[in-house]
């Protein structure tokens, strides 16, 4: 899952390590833009619904905490 | 009741006082207290549509969360439920909360759109129906807007959201539902709070505390140096400009939107800087409005620096929904066999932002100009986004070095040109004025008029001039100290007494002897206060 979705997020911002971030939200590098194209990429990929509800800053700063709420969400 | 006036003042005073002296679990009654003199101080007839909105979002929040609680109840009795059964239940929950929660939407939306949109919509309706041949006075309604109503009205939604989204409890005492929508310091002009951000900072006592106090103090004291010797002087140039645009052409016109944009700049933020060190007094941190947004070197980033709680409310509950819906989903599935996979998938995107921004344009004001606003940082976002690829291959191949700061300096320059530019949109008197101006200011190529002695006749003395030039160079070097992330009060902190006291008297004496306060000025209200 983590190398799926770092692959997804690379076609976004190829020059960003997704590996050691862990703000992309708080420090601006994924702006909402991003966001929405991000959670389609993901509803498809991972056959989950992230709704609104979900987009807080804590569930997208890194892509440890994406896995963990597509886990929940899947769960 | 204006933030700068004596009674504000002799009110937050005494407000202060009887705070610190209150056994530390009432305090919040205090604050509460003085909110409502505050806000009844000018009369009680507009005071009535606010207590509508504290009792509608209170019931609406308490009814929300007895269905939040009611469904965790019954997910948490019944575990042996299949995802399906879970979600089928939810669903359930969901559309009676939807219901809810649209009801008090409504009533508190339509309580500012009457109060500050019915003459406007009420004469275009009726402008309309002329052009059908109807010939009918259109209803006016002659009603003194309620102070802070387009942004309490914001705050008190965005609790009810919260609730409806799970992500806060309702508050069950409805005096303290009272204090998170009318507090004071911020119900005029913002920030626009967050209800577990700022309600359990009001709700909790907090101990005197002297370097609070005195940091507070120096964050009030740079706010109304802002307010009175740089926004009030620099809006002398942009008045005079913008009342008389049909004298001026080119630069000048370029110039008066340019003071327009520091005058709001520092009306506002300035103004943000006066309640932030008032509230954090009480101990109370307001959430932050402004990040130096002239040093953005995009239209995008320079909204995620501007008004960010305005721009944070727009993108949490209006972008967001919009772009995540199935209607919006369903429609970029319809326009991608149309306009390919790129256009179809960012097209409802594209929509939601464009619908944001003209709720923004629309927030300010009820005027077609305020359509224009929006529409313009709407178009400049999105043509930036779609163009991005283009962009993209004409720097590589014209082996442009982005990483260097003379590129950097640049975006910061084409920002503040279209940021600038847009501003004529908000500050001139109707769109059709707005369009005159652009249409003379890309009339003229006249540079020349910044040492030719044309900067003279624009409402501001040689003195006024100096002082505006000197301190728009302060406020400069003051936003690259913060850009660096060096806190300026912390760092005065750790100086000695006799410099810490020297720059404090120094700065005082700068608000007494150059403010732009008395007789002869107007500088008790402040822009955003209007809207």
């Amino acid at each position: 899952m983590k190398e799926t979705l770092i692959q997804i997020l690379k076609d976004f911002h190829p020059e960003v390590d997704f590996e050691t971030e862990t703000a992309l939200v708080s420090d601006g590098i994924l702006d909402s833009f991003d966001i929405v194209s991000l959670v389609a990429e993901i509803n498809s990929e991972f056959d989950v619904t992230v709704g609104v509800d979900d987009l807080e800053p804590e569930n997208f700063d890194s892509v440890d905490a994406m896995c963990k709420l597509i886990e929940e969400l899947q769960g | 009741m204006t933030l700068l006036s004596i009674e504000f003042a002799v009110l937050w005073a005494i407000s202060t006082v009887v705070y610190f002296l209150f056994p530390l679990k009432y305090r919040w009654t205090v604050l509460l207290a003085a909110s409502f003199v505050f806000y009844f101080f000018g009369g009680i007839s507009t005071g009535y549509f606010m207590i509508i909105t504290i009792v509608c979002i209170y019931a609406v929040a308490r009814w929300l969360d007895s269905y939040n609680q009611k469904q965790k109840k019954y997910l948490s009795e019944h575990p042996d439920l299949t995802r399906d059964e879970k979600k089928a239940y939810k669903l359930t929950i969901q559309h009676k909360k939807r219901l809810i929660l649209a009801g008090g939407l409504v009533i508190c939306f339509a309580i500012l759109v009457f109060l500050k949109y019915f003459n406007f919509l009420s004469s275009q309706t009726f402008s309309i129906l002329g052009l059908f041949g109807v010939k009918a006075k259109a209803p006016k309604i002659d009603l003194a807007l309620p102070l802070g109503i387009s942004f309490y009205t914001l705050q008190a939604t965005s609790y009810i959201i919260d609730v409806y989204r799970g992500k806060t409890q309702a508050e069950k005492n409805i005096a303290k539902v009272a204090l998170f929508v009318s507090f004071f310091p911020q119900i005029t002009q913002g920030p626009i709070g967050r209800f577990k951000d700022l309600a359990p900072q009001l709700y909790e006592g907090h101990r005197f505390d002297s370097v609070r106090f005195k940091h507070g103090l120096e964050l009030a004291l740079w706010g109304l140096i802002k307010k009175l010797v740089i926004a009030e002087y620099i809006g002398m140039l942009a008045d005079t400009v913008f009342t008389n645009y049909r004298d001026y052409a080119g630069f000048v016109i370029f110039l008066g939107s340019v003071a327009y944009g520091f005058q709001v700049y520092s009306d506002f933020s300035g103004g943000m800087d006066i309640i932030g060190g008032i509230a954090q007094i009480y101990g109370i941190n307001m959430a932050t409005n402004f990040e130096r947004p002239y040093f953005a070197r995009s239209i995008a980033e320079f909204w995620r620096r501007w008004h960010i709680t305005l721009g944070a409310w727009m993108r949490d509950y209006v972008f967001y929904p919009l772009s995540l819906s199935r209607a919006f989903a369903n429609m970029g599935k319809k326009t991608r066999k149309v306009f390919g996979t790129y256009i179809g998938k960012m097209l409802p995107t594209f929509l939601a932002s464009f619908i944001a921004f003209m709720l923004v344009g629309i927030w300010h004001g009820s005027s077609w100009k305020y359509v224009a606003y929006g529409l313009w940082n709407s178009v400049i976002i999105t043509g930036s986004i779609l163009l991005d690829p283009v962009y993209k291959k004409v720097l590589e191949k014209l082996k442009v070095n982005t990483e260097c700061f003379s590129w950097q300096f640049f975006q910061i320059v084409r920002t503040f040109v279209l940021v600038s530019i847009g501003r004529i949109f908000s500050r001139s008197a109707s769109l059709m004025d707005s369009l005159r101006m652009l249409k003379r200011m890309f009339s003229e190529f006249n540079p020349w008029i910044l040492t030719d002695g044309t900067l003279l006749k624009l409402g501001l003395n040689e003195k006024q001039l100096f002082l505006v030039f000197v301190m728009l160079l302060v406020l400069l070097v003051v936003g690259i100290m913060q850009e660096k992330g060096i806190h300026l009060r912390e760092k005065l902190d750790e100086q000695n007494i006799i410099f810490r006291w020297v720059f404090i008297i120094a700065a005082i004496v700068l608000l007494l002897v150059y403010g732009a306060y008395g007789s002869s000025f107007n500088a008790a209200d402040f822009v955003y206060q209007q809207f």
